[in-house]
């Protein structure tokens, strides 16, 4: 009930122009959004999409890309493999982010310029310049062809990214409230898990659905240190179309259409807790 | 890392502060995860990056980096600066990448997720169809935007026919319209960034936006006046890692040109020396490395200095709560 | 409500999704659950193999190679594979155990495990420049001595001289990368030109005009990726020309009349052609010659045979490149590490004999359908028993540039990709109309001299 009162009032509250240039914004997103998506889908519904290109609709639908993945290619399998290293690097990495962020958005020390900058520099080192230690240290640790290996890599990159927004976000939380979790009497690390982590939640999750993003579409590393195919993770499903001559353009954008389906439904599912728990005001304070 | 921790903890025991202590302990014990993922996975590699830019380092010597000596210590420098004909082309437009991220994707990401957080109908389902293509990994959407290009039967060449109507060439051969296409391929996708910002615009206290609508502001004034500034530290956030992806963009020019019609980018050449090139050039691509970590240094310093006052304010808080 | 429920239910089936994915992964690791796919059967009798290691004193010899493909998408993957496990079973029983890994993204491993002064035990490379670096460290057992020894220089053919290093041979590929052109007859007689007239590039160009002049839709041909060929096959129409593809780019190639000569005139075709018509993958308008039948003629390899679809299959002929050129490169192939044990070499080495014996290379033609090292293996004969027509087309492309009087190396592997990537950049930008080719060139010889430097 009250939440439809709010409503009415913002959308009365908006006036002309804003309401026109709301308009544009959306219609802008809309259109932006769906050009690549709707190609996709109508392609990967063509018995082959290059030879009737565009945004021409198919003579038939021709559902065999979609069929033979599922039929013959271990969709599953991929799937399992990918949820599984995906979401427990995000998992560590956000984890461990999240405390380190803390320290650096509240407390003041020495070198804490230092570890800015050591964590902006990690965002330009050229993958062609990991790849032999990253090698190596895998190898030695014994864990090559494991997906343990591909967990420890994931957890320890694009940690610049997550501890940027995490941090972002501990910014915006006002002071009060650890103050007066000190008063009452609570260390440090009590403070930061009973009242810090909760508030600070939506951000950190708005970290972790990228992170989560980035080491589902990951290849680079995943081609790298996993050789057992019972192993890889989704972007393997990709290459298995394409051969050193040919490439099977309807399997492909079929695939390709497989493969964000996880992401998508996760995300249709989940934004509605986040985004909404970001407007409920958590951090008002 | 180790060093400024530990003069933290000398001078803690000569003042003998039990809670200073048990700062210092929390912070060590809250970084280090971190350091530790930093120091196995990313200290050996950039050390090695700029010890090995002076170095002889290719096919001939691919496992023992040999220095140049302090006389040529420059040798890998003055090649890819003076010789190599694609870097220049390339940190050029690796930097303005950078830049388009910051006065382009950044104003339309904010102006979507200003018009995503008004309560009009559909914004939910805007809000989710918006971020599917940022889910489509970068690589499959060069493939897309390769079709959507193709000049006999992709979606570009008749638009520009309605102009132009001789108009036949492939949009991705011509100096300066490849560049456009490639940076039209990426930049108007800003699910991600939308989604942050929109996560701050939300949090800004409904009292505050009631405050000015007394105030007269409503609408875009409001955005401009009240809301915007309320979000200034995510915009910051996000022009960083905006600048950066455009900065280190691969990706596109791999599918899309190749390099060809002046569109290499620093991340592609370094990829070139290091990889294509049969001859395994690691020292000069490290060299590459070396400008391409610099610069992005550079880059997040720039941008951090463009919201550097609200930066400054917020430091001065957080020095008086600690 | 509704939406709600609905997303939760859709959250239940994609964790059980995820879990059934999995469980079936564990599942399948273990050897006795009752498999019916065959790649799941390989992993089990791998699996086997490495449960043999664990418990017995055996060897492992491990092959790389980058036939992952499933079956349903490449069946020549899985005959490749099919014919390493025949190795494989043959040597079950000998001391050292021999096992193909299908392994996605072996150049980069394998420049990887250079870079540490270490070598696969044995890996069928991809990439010719890959090998460079791990010939300089020594890294790679010579097999020149072997194949003289055994008498193999026939089985290896082409192998024995592209791969020749100083006297040594690192690389033996047992398939040849092959290649002609492939032309629509169709198209040529509806714009009156005969076959014969693609024997040379003069008439070759006219023939191309009297494409475009049908104004029917159709064009000449697929520029871009192929233009490199068309220059790497001018080059070879001249000795002087041929001298320089088999050796390394020095800056005397560069400024030469000849290669000068062989870009220009490829610039010009491709002008006049349309920068509508070029693109760096090759595969993106494939489909305009072998499914559309649109295109005058397409510069592919002798693969391209499985490509046309059935409509065309009449219309479309093989043919070598004017001036009877065939561009053939035995590009990457088979390495062995040195320093391994002694009976490991031994079943490597013989790994190469059974790579290149009569027997195997007969199945890479019929099942693979690529274009076989051995030379003596009677490709026609083959087909003509197979009776099907695409390993017919197959074996025509195949045994034409067998025989063409001009056989050379593609310059992507005799002069570098760096080097070929920027020769097709500059041919691209010049098949914008109005492009300066005369300008463009001159920048092209600087940027290949900076390359080489």
């Amino acid at each position: 009930m009250s939440r439809d009162k709010k409503k009415t009032k913002s959308v009365k509250s908006i006036s002309g122009g804003t309401r026109i240039f709301t308009y544009i914004c959306l219609a802008w997103a809309l259109i932006v959004s769906l050009v690549p998506v709707v190609w996709l889908g109508i392609s990967s519904l063509k018995k082959d999409p290059l030879a009737r290109p565009g945004f021409q609709l198919p003579e038939s639908i021709y559902l065999e890309g979609y069929i033979s993945t599922f039929r013959d290619l271990h969709v599953m399998r991929y799937f399992g493999n990918s949820m599984l290293i995906a979401g427990i690097s995000v998992l560590i990495s956000v984890v461990m982010i999240s405390m380190s962020a803390y320290v650096v958005a509240r407390m003041e020390f020495k070198g804490k310029k230092l570890v800015n900058i050591m964590l902006y520099s990690t965002m330009f080192i050229p993958a062609t310049a990991l790849t032999y230690p990253v090698y190596n240290l895998i190898n030695n640790l014994h864990l090559y062809d494991t997906r343990a290996a591909l967990i420890l890599i994931y957890s320890c990159s694009g940690i610049a990214v997550s501890f940027f927004v995490i941090k972002n976000y501990y910014d915006n939380i006002p002071r009060d409230l650890e103050e007066a979790a000190r008063i009452d009497g609570c260390g440090y690390v009590q403070t930061w898990v009973k009242v810090i982590f909760p508030i600070a939640r939506p951000g950190i999750m708005t970290a972790a659905v990228l992170a989560f993003l980035n080491n589902w579409n990951e290849y680079y590393w995943a081609s790298l240190v996993l050789i057992d195919r019972n192993k890889l993770t989704v972007p393997a499903l990709l290459s298995t179309f394409t051969t050193s001559f040919n490439t099977n353009y309807n399997g492909l954008f079929s695939a390709m259409v497989i493969i964000i389906l996880p992401p998508v439904l996760l995300y249709c599912i989940f934004s509605k807790f986040f985004i909404e728990a970001l407007s409920g005001g958590a951090v008002k304070g | 890392m180790g060093v400024f921790i530990l003069t933290e903890l000398k001078e803690n025991n000569k003042n003998k502060s039990r809670l200073r202590r048990r700062r210092s302990g929390f912070i060590i014990l809250f970084l280090a995860p971190t350091m530790a993922a930093f120091c196995i996975f990313y200290l050996y590699p950039i050390i090695t990056v700029f010890i090995t830019s002076f170095c002889k380092w290719d096919y001939t010597n691919i496992t023992a980096p040999e220095f140049f000596g302090f006389a040529d210590m420059w040798n890998n420098y003055d090649y890819i600066f003076h010789t190599y004909p694609y870097f220049w082309e390339a940190l050029r437009n690796s930097a303005v990448w950078a830049l388009l991220g910051v006065v382009l994707q950044i104003p339309i990401a904010t102006a979507i997720a200003l018009a995503l957080s008004r309560k009009v109908k559909g914004v939910k389902i805007i809000r989710n169809i918006y971020i599917i293509p940022n889910m489509v990994s970068t690589a499959a959407m060069g493939i897309i935007f390769l079709q959507l290009y193709n000049p006999s039967y992709g979606i570009i060449n008749p638009v520009i026919r309605i102009f132009k109507k001789e108009f036949t060439d492939n949009i991705l051969l011509l100096k300066g319209p490849a560049f456009i296409a490639m940076t039209a391929a990426y930049i108007f996708f800003t699910g991600t960034t939308t989604l942050m910002i929109l996560g701050n615009i939300m949090a800004v206290p409904e009292e505050i936006r009631e405050a000015a609508m007394l105030d007269g502001a409503s609408g875009l004034r409001q955005d401009r006046y009240v809301t915007i500034p309320m979000i200034k530290g995510t915009l910051r956030t996000v022009s960083v890692l905006a600048a950066t992806s455009g900065f280190l963009l691969y990706n596109e020019v791999y599918f899309l040109t190749k390099g060809a019609a002046g569109t290499y980018s620093i991340s592609y050449v370094i990829r070139e020396l290091a990889i294509t090139s049969p001859r395994t050039q690691f020292g000069r691509a490290n060299s590459v490395a070396v400008v391409q970590i610099l610069a992005g240094m550079i880059i997040i310093a720039a941008v951090n200095l463009l919201y550097g006052v609200s930066f400054k304010k917020k430091n001065n808080r957080g020095g008086r709560a600690s | 409500m509704k939406k709600r429920t609905v997303s939760i239910l859709m959250a239940a089936v994609l964790c059980v999704a995820a879990l059934t994915g999995c469980g079936n992964s564990g599942v399948e690791t273990g050897a006795e659950t009752d498999v019916t796919n065959e790649a799941d059967a390989d992993t089990d009798t791998e699996e086997a193999a490495v449960q043999e290691e664990a418990s017995g004193d055996k060897e492992v010899l491990e092959f790389y190679h980058g036939y992952y493909q499933d079956e349903s998408e490449w069946a020549a993957a899985q005959a490749m594979r099919d014919i390493y496990d025949a190795f494989a079973a043959a040597h079950a029983d000998g001391n050292v155990i021999f096992k193909p890994i299908a392994v996605e993204n072996r150049d980069e491993i394998v420049s990887a495990q250079v870079a540490g002064g270490n070598f696969p035990d044995i890996v069928d490379l991809g990439n010719a420049g890959a090998s460079l670096a791990a010939i300089q460290q020594g890294l790679i057992y010579d097999l020149k001595p072997y194949i003289d020894e055994n008498g193999l220089q026939d089985a290896v053919g082409i192998n024995y001289t592209q791969h020749d290093v100083d006297g040594h041979i690192y690389l033996v590929h047992d398939q040849i990368e092959s290649r002609g052109i492939w032309y629509n007859a169709d198209i040529l007689e509806k714009a009156g030109v005969s076959a014969d007239s693609l024997t040379d590039w003069e008439s070759f160009g006219e023939a191309m005009a009297k494409i475009r002049g049908l104004n029917d839709g159709s064009y000449g041909y697929i520029a871009g990726q192929g233009s490199s060929k068309m220059v790497n096959s001018i080059l070879a129409s001249t000795e002087a020309g041929r001298e320089m593809l088999e050796s390394e780019l020095t800056v005397d190639i560069i400024n030469s009349e000849e290669f000068a000569e062989a870009f220009k005139t490829v610039a010009k075709l491709d002008q006049e052609n349309g920068s509508e018509h070029t693109t760096e993958d090759n595969g993106n308008l494939m489909a305009e010659f072998n499914t559309n039948g649109t295109v005058g003629v397409l510069f592919n390899g002798v693969w391209n045979a499985s490509g046309i679809d059935e409509s065309l299959a009449d219309a479309i002929e093989p043919a070598l490149f004017p001036g009877n050129v065939a561009i053939a490169s035995a590009g990457g192939g088979l390495a062995i590490a040195n320093g391994m044990s002694e009976e490991k070499t031994a079943l490597a080495l013989e790994f190469i004999q059974y790579m290149t014996s009569a027997e195997v290379q007969e199945k890479i033609f019929t099942d693979v359908q690529a274009n076989p090292c051995n030379v003596t293996v009677d490709l026609n004969a083959l087909a003509e028993s197979s009776g099907n027509s695409i390993t017919m087309k197959l074996a025509e492309a195949c045994s034409q540039v067998n025989s063409a009087d001009i056989v050379v190396i593609d310059m992507n592997y005799s002069w570098g990709a760096d080097v070929n990537s920027a020769i097709i950049n500059a041919l691209m930008e010049c098949a914008v109309s109005g492009t300066d080719i005369d300008a463009r060139f001159e920048q092209l010889q600087k940027e290949l001299i900076a390359l080489i430097g």
